[in-house]
């Protein structure tokens, strides 16, 4: 599975959102070896690039092209909250063994 | 983190009466003094805002300021300028008091720089009192406490 963190320029929010990924997951012990993590600009995001984006909810109309079941739209960058509620979802939805804290 | 943030790139200011525009330019000053950056890279800032809306506010009452690295940027930089009142980014629904301007010579060399960034952004305690610090020495402290 790839998590492709996005913002416009793919230059600080987005690593700054993967970074977060990342610490939720080792947080929750997960076993990343199926997991890819990645950032990038909205320019090169493309659908078939991950199987989930995570994007700051302004670029909502710049990223109309990714699935919608597929994009989570963050309100908050640096709320770790929001972000492990919707990290948490994809693990349930993928059969990912995780432990909530 | 520390290194970046310090007496010549922290500011505190009262923030009433000044534009989000002002509010960058204020910001980015500390870096511009220090030949960090060319005053156009403040005007590419600008320019991407007005172009793309308001994606830098990254969390509650929170700008990262930046753009591409480009020629106008010699440099690594962070600066911050906490504005006391809070100063609308764009429109009344984005209001901000902490201005953060984050220069880049190339897409990998600042991330330590944003790794430790956001040590102290999802840090919400840390990020509650520098909204009510009132001089650079206190958010100095701030800093200091948080990293050790």
């Amino acid at each position: 599975m790839k998590i492709l963190a996005v913002c416009q320029s793919g230059l600080g929010t987005s690593f700054m959102v993967q970074m977060n990924i990342q610490a939720i997951l080792k947080a929750e012990k997960v076993d990343t070896s199926g997991i890819e993590l990645d950032h990038s600009d909205v320019g090169s995001a493309t659908a078939d690039a991950a199987d989930y984006f995570f994007v700051e909810s302004t670029l909502a109309d710049a990223v109309a092209s990714l699935p919608k079941d597929r994009t989570v739209l963050l309100k908050s960058l640096i709320d770790k909250e929001e972000t492990k509620a919707h990290v948490n979802d994809i693990l349930d939805k993928e059969g990912i063994q995780y432990t909530a804290e | 983190m520390l290194d970046l943030l310090n007496t010549k790139t922290l500011q505190v200011a009262d923030g009433l009466g000044l534009s989000w525009e002002a509010a960058i330019k204020l910001a980015a000053r500390p870096l511009v003094n220090s030949k960090t950056i060319e005053p156009a890279y403040v005007e590419s800032i600008i320019d991407v805002v007005k172009d793309k809306g308001t994606y830098m506010n990254i969390g509650p009452l929170i700008v990262l300021a930046h753009a591409r690295p480009s020629s106008a940027v010699h440099g690594i930089g962070l600066s911050l300028l906490k504005t006391n009142s809070p100063v609308n980014f764009v429109d009344a629904e984005h209001p901000v008091k902490l201005w953060f301007v984050l220069t880049a010579t190339d897409s990998h060399s600042h991330l330590g720089v944003i790794q430790q960034l956001m040590e102290l952004l999802t840090n919400k305690e840390a990020v509650k009192e520098v909204l009510e610090a009132r001089t650079v020495h206190q958010i100095l402290m701030i800093l200091k406490s948080i990293e050790s």
